[in-house]
């Protein structure tokens, strides 16, 4: 398969370059990181950009800082296979560690970006479940300047983001983990499915030193057009200690949440069983792990 | 649009080639720059047969536009063999042993991603292997053969104490 609409081609060597070309293009370019996504949507036809600004090779956008007590930053250009085989990602945000690592193919992850998961925003993307979980923000850069805004409200449906013209996703901030808290990641589906028949979630959960739970967050994935944020687990879950039953509570209520579909690939039943299980198993998973933390 | 000429670095060769943006990186290999190795079958990602070494890292050529390579080295399957003696390589001897090729289509990616693997990792478990190959797809062998030609190579080369 080809593409067959043509484009002129830009590949700025700094920020400063991308933002100014990015900004004179406006709404008649394309931004390509890793390309992954961009490509195919090109060679199906979906989109046929007049202009394509690659921004995978300006090294302010990529790099990874994981601070001491003092959370981490992550470009948005960087590798997913970087961030997969980074060991102070794995110490510190073991569920992005995760999700990273379950994207696509070797190959594919050396090409694909962290940015460009957020930014093509498919349901089924690996990424952002764990980001959200662990309250991530994004930096959004123009020639005019940055603001940040949490990654739950960037991500808006089905392939749209919180992008004007001109703006490009330059880097993730993810605020340090609470002391005794851990965040796990799941997901269930075909193997390298893509925009198919996954549920992916991730449950991040702090504990007291009484072993009670102090704070808890729930995001699944695959589920709704957007990262869909569980709030009622805070309800069932603060103040107490899991028990199985407090499990199965997050379990249904994840499950009223989601209303999932049904189509060709799986009933709205299957998937309502699945998510249900999933969320059963990852609050205890979580819960013993920030006891043991 | 206009074609223009761009230079790209395969095997520690370079290329001129003439071509438009939206030339897809694996054509460019096999029609202008004809080498026929690397091979396209889904175009989409999923089956691996593309795979090439770019700056080191296997990548699939697919899915990457050529004006987006300059500049960087690009290795191919027919940059494996001893490229004096057209003498294949001990990796591709052992596939060829151990009838890890059948139809062969498949075969330049699988050598492309284990190429990277053992350069990154020269002992891989049998797990590290299997992973490494997970994004290239066989329809003939049942991968358990070509996952053995790796696995006999690595200890081999264990054996013989030469790295
Ligand atoms: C075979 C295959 C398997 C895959 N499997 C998975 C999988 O299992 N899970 C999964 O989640 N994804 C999967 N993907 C999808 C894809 O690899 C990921 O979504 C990837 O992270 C996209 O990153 P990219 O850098 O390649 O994005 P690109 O294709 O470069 O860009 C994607 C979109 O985001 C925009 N964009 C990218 N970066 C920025 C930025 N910094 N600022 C503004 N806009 C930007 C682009 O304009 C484009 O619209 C798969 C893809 C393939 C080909
Ligand atoms: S042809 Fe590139 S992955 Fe199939
Ligand atoms: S040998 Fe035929 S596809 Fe692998």
């Amino acid at each position: 398969m080809n593409i067959l609409s043509d484009f002129n081609y830009y590949a700025p060597e700094s920020k400063a370059e991308a933002f100014e070309l990015i900004a004179k293009l406006g709404d008649k370019c394309k931004i390509l990181a890793g390309g992954t996504d961009l490509l195919i949507m090109m060679k199906n036809g979906l989109i046929e950009p007049e202009n394509i600004v690659d921004i995978g090779g300006i090294k302010e956008f990529a790099g990874i800082e994981m601070k001491d007590g003092k959370g981490g930053e992550i470009g948005a250009c960087t590798k997913i296979a970087d961030i997969e085989n980074s060991a102070a990602v794995a110490g510190k945000y073991g569920a992005l560690s995760h999700a990273a690592g379950e994207i696509g193919s070797p190959q594919v992850r050396e090409m694909a970006t962290l940015g460009g998961n957020s930014c093509h925003a498919s349901p089924a993307a690996e990424t952002p479940a764990s980001l959200c979980a662990y309250g991530a923000k994004v930096v959004i850069s123009s020639k005019d300047g940055d603001r940040e805004m949490e990654l739950k409200d960037f991500i808006q449906g089905n392939r749209q983001n919180d992008l004007k013209p001109g703006e490009v996703l330059t880097k993730f901030i993810i605020p340090e983990p609470k002391k005794k808290s851990a965040c796990k990641y799941g997901h269930i589906g075909l193997r390298k499915a893509m925009e198919i028949d996954a549920v992916n979630m991730a449950v991040n959960i702090a504990v007291s030193d009484d072993g009670s739970v102090a704070e808890a967050d729930l995001v699944m994935g695959s589920v709704a057009p957007r990262p869909l944020v569980l709030p009622d687990i805070k309800d069932i879950l603060v103040g107490k200690k899991v028990t199985d039953d407090l499990a199965e509570k997050v379990g249904d209520a994840a499950q009223a949440a989601a209303s999932p579909i049904s189509d060709v690939r799986a009933s709205a039943e299957y998937r309502k069983d699945v998510i249900r299980a999933l969320a059963i198993r990852l609050v205890k998973e979580a819960y013993d792990a920030a006891k043991a933390a | 649009m206009k074609k223009q000429l761009i230079t790209l670095t395969i095997n520690d060769q370079d290329y001129e080639v003439a071509i438009t943006p939206m030339d897809i990186l694996a054509d460019v290999i096999r029609r202008e720059v004809q080498l026929t190795g690397t091979k396209k079958g889904c175009g989409e990602g999923d089956c691996g047969a593309c795979t090439v070494i770019i700056d080191g890292k296997p990548e699939l050529s697919c899915l990457k536009l050529a004006i987006a390579c300059q500049g960087k080295k690009i290795r191919t399957i027919e940059g494996i063999a001893d490229p004096k003696t057209g003498e294949l390589s001990p990796l591709q001897k052992s596939f060829l042993d151990h009838g890890a090729v059948q139809c062969g289509f498949c075969t330049p990616g699988m050598i492309m991603s284990s190429t990277a693997l053992l350069e990154r990792n020269p002992n891989p478990t049998k797990d590290e292997i299997k992973k490494a190959l997970s994004g290239n797809m066989c329809r003939c062998t049942g991968f358990v053969l070509i996952v053995e030609a790796i696995e006999a190579y690595v200890n081999a080369k264990a054996e013989s104490g030469v790295n």
